[in-house]
């Protein structure tokens, strides 16, 4: 498993448009993908879960995969997050 | 009259029309074949998704991309695949697809609505739409036609979902009223972009209106007229001709850069007063937060904040800012803001008492605090601090001294900070502008606080209307007092701002431009009136107005040149 601290920089922080894009981005892999924010574990491909956690901008996450293809999947969630979803 | 919110500006004047809610009806009813049951399924979510993707490209096409992201949004939610695995597992249990749909929706619609975040509670307007279109998509039933409805409608409905906005012929629509919502709502957010007025939260109002009665909305103070006389609507169509005129002006100075007509370059800043006017300052097209006054971290609660709550919130409007320039305010108690735990002593001229930093050097930990709160946040953009109620060097020394060792610590235990952030002086007692030229070797920049220094110049209590003869910015002395810290931030080569009401009023713009002001602090809906204000004057002009008031002896005589010489 690998995991990565990170700071949501969007303004609008992860909601829907941002989220969307996530969701369907972490799709993509086979591994299990998880955000922990604040205690609780958000599966990070389900656009409802990640919006029914209230992710702010200006609010530090961690996630974590774990799979096959842990290391793809975190690098595309680490460029997303600090891209503050630029050009997507 | 009836009363909502404004939550799109604009005078809207028409006929009622009243929008019935039709929710969807369906039997529950338990199934045998539930492979049949998981096709219809199937089916109503590939309708649901191509008419959304038509609803969408219609609303980009009248309001704009991000406003079609919404119904992008629904489309994304459909493709969620915990939604469309947990629909099906009730199906297998043998539920019939209406009633799987309804209650996984209703799962997460409770789910949202119990959050204490305004936007995330709009994703529960979200869901109650997509679900109610996804069962008729189920049943077969016809979405809500708002198509073809007559010219100069003014819509009534308890709420509008976000594909039923969509949907609306916006040519023949002069208003909306809802019972619900609020200004983030998608309605509103629709009708801001289409310029359509509109009135949400207006309780009780489908009881009060009938279909085809006249009426009036005003979506800037959400004001709504039923059935007006005639003389009322020859106002109303006044205001209405002079309001589209003032908005189609203004709306071609959004998204542009401030310049003068000599395109000498200048910004418009916003004041920031609580954690929801950093988002206006977005939509209000400012170029920064000019002014972030800090006291409501402070207010309605038993004990102060400690360092983290106020580092995630400076972060946080570092971080939307992307870079503009955030200037923070040390805290700013005492005069006529009383914080009860801070336990502040009457005092019998509690103006001229332990205010602002005054009261900071009296406790140092509360600046300490927020000061190291403010330099970690300046790791995440142009974070600056400002510093009130300076008199005296002294006072400027002791902040910038605590700032060195503040820095000092955060570098020894590893955290992030500007090493080079700014620190300024608000310019609002006599005393300060006096020293001015003293001040601008020692301070980053100044930062006119013109409410204040008008009270303090005049020596005149701003709310005392017995002395309100005396509190004005015409006045000769403190027009002078502005031109003089102006020019010794000059010739100190430092940037000037202004913050405070003086900053927006528009008959002070040639002056500011004259004397040399770089920033504009304003509120957010004054940002595009003082950018245009700005385009109107040369320097040449706006000299030639200064000096003609400069020579002026009473604030009347002045006041009324510049209001004969605006445009």
């Amino acid at each position: 498993m690998v995991k990565q601290k990170l700071l949501v920089i969007n303004p609008e922080g992860l909601h829907l448009r941002p989220a969307g894009v996530f969701a369907q981005e972490m799709d993509r892999f086979k591994c299990d993908i998880t955000i922990r924010y604040k205690g609780t574990r958000v599966n990070a491909k389900s656009l409802l879960s990640i919006l029914a956690a209230c992710i702010k901008c200006g609010s530090e996450i961690d996630i974590e995969c774990d799979g096959p293809d842990e290391l793809e999947a975190i690098n595309k969630a680490i460029e997303l997050i600090e891209s503050g979803f630029e050009g997507v | 009259m009836v009363r909502g919110t404004g939550v799109s500006e604009g005078i809207g004047i028409g006929f009622v029309h009243i929008l019935k809610e039709q929710k969807p009806v369906f039997e529950r009813h338990s199934i045998t074949d539930v492979e049949k049951e998981l096709e219809k399924l199937r089916n109503a979510v590939g309708s649901f998704v191509i008419s959304t993707e038509k609803l969408a490209e219609k609303l980009k096409n009248e309001a704009g991309e991000k406003e079609a992201d919404i119904l992008n949004g629904h489309i994304m939610i459909m493709k969620d695949p915990v939604l469309t695995s947990e629909i099906e597992k009730l199906i297998q249990g043998g539920e019939c697809a209406e009633s799987a749909v309804e209650q996984i929706c209703n799962m997460f619609i409770s789910v949202f609505s119990a959050r204490d975040d305004e936007l995330t509670r709009q994703r529960a307007a979200d869901m109650e739409d997509l679900k109610d279109r996804l069962i008729k998509h189920l049943i077969g039933a016809d979405d809500i036609q708002l198509s073809t409805l007559p010219p100069d409608t003014i819509l009534c409905a308890r709420e509008l979902t976000p594909s039923m906005t969509a949907g609306i012929d916006k040519e023949h629509i002069a208003g909306i009223i809802t019972e619900k919502g609020g200004e983030t709502s998608h309605c509103a957010i629709i009708a801001r972009a289409c310029g359509i007025p509109a009135v949400s939260g207006a309780e009780g109002i489908m009881q009060l209106v009938h279909d085809g009665q006249k009426a009036v909305i005003d979506g800037a103070t959400g004001e709504i007229i039923l059935s007006p006389d005639e003389e009322t609507m020859e106002l109303c169509r006044e205001k209405k001709a002079q309001y589209d005129e003032s908005v189609s002006i203004l709306r071609s100075y959004k998204g542009k850069p401030t310049l003068n007509s000599d395109g000498e370059k200048y910004s418009v800043l916003c004041n920031v007063g609580n954690a929801e006017d950093i988002d206006k300052v977005l939509s209000g097209d400012g170029e920064g937060i000019g002014l972030f006054r800090t006291e409501f971290l402070f207010m309605d609660r038993k004990k102060s904040p400690d360092e983290q709550e106020q580092f995630e919130v400076y972060r946080t409007a570092a971080l939307k800012m992307q870079g503009r320039p955030v200037i923070i305010r040390t805290i700013d108690i005492g005069g006529d803001k009383d914080i009860p735990y801070m336990e502040m002593d009457e005092e019998d001229n509690p103006f001229l008492g332990l205010r602002a930093v005054r009261y900071c050097m009296k406790h140092p930990d509360i600046l300490h605090e927020q000061l190291r709160a403010i330099l970690r946040a300046s790791a995440f953009g142009d974070v600056k601090i400002l510093v009130p109620m300076i008199a005296d060097i002294g006072e400027l020394r002791f902040v910038r001294n605590m700032t060195e060792d503040i820095k000092k610590q955060l570098s020894a235990e590893g955290k992030a900070f500007n090493e080079n952030i700014e620190t300024g002086v608000m310019i609002e007692t006599p005393s300060a502008c006096l020293i001015s030229d003293i001040l601008a070797k020692e301070a980053d920049f100044f930062s006119i606080g013109t409410n204040d220094l008008i009270q303090y110049t005049m020596a005149a209590d701003r709310g005392n209307s017995d002395v309100s003869y005396l509190y004005s910015v015409f006045k000769p002395s403190v027009l002078r007092a502005i031109k003089y810290t102006i020019s010794s931030a000059k010739a100190a080569g430092i940037p000037v701002e202004m913050c405070g009401e003086v900053a927006a009023d528009r008959l002070m713009t040639p002056l500011l431009i004259s004397f040399g002001l770089d920033s504009f602090s304003v509120s957010p809906s004054s940002v595009l009136a003082i950018r245009r204000e700005i385009s109107l004057y040369t320097k040449e002009k706006a000299d030639r107005i200064a000096e003609a008031v400069m020579q002026m002896s009473s604030s009347e005589e002045i006041k009324e040149y510049l209001v004969q010489n605006n445009n």
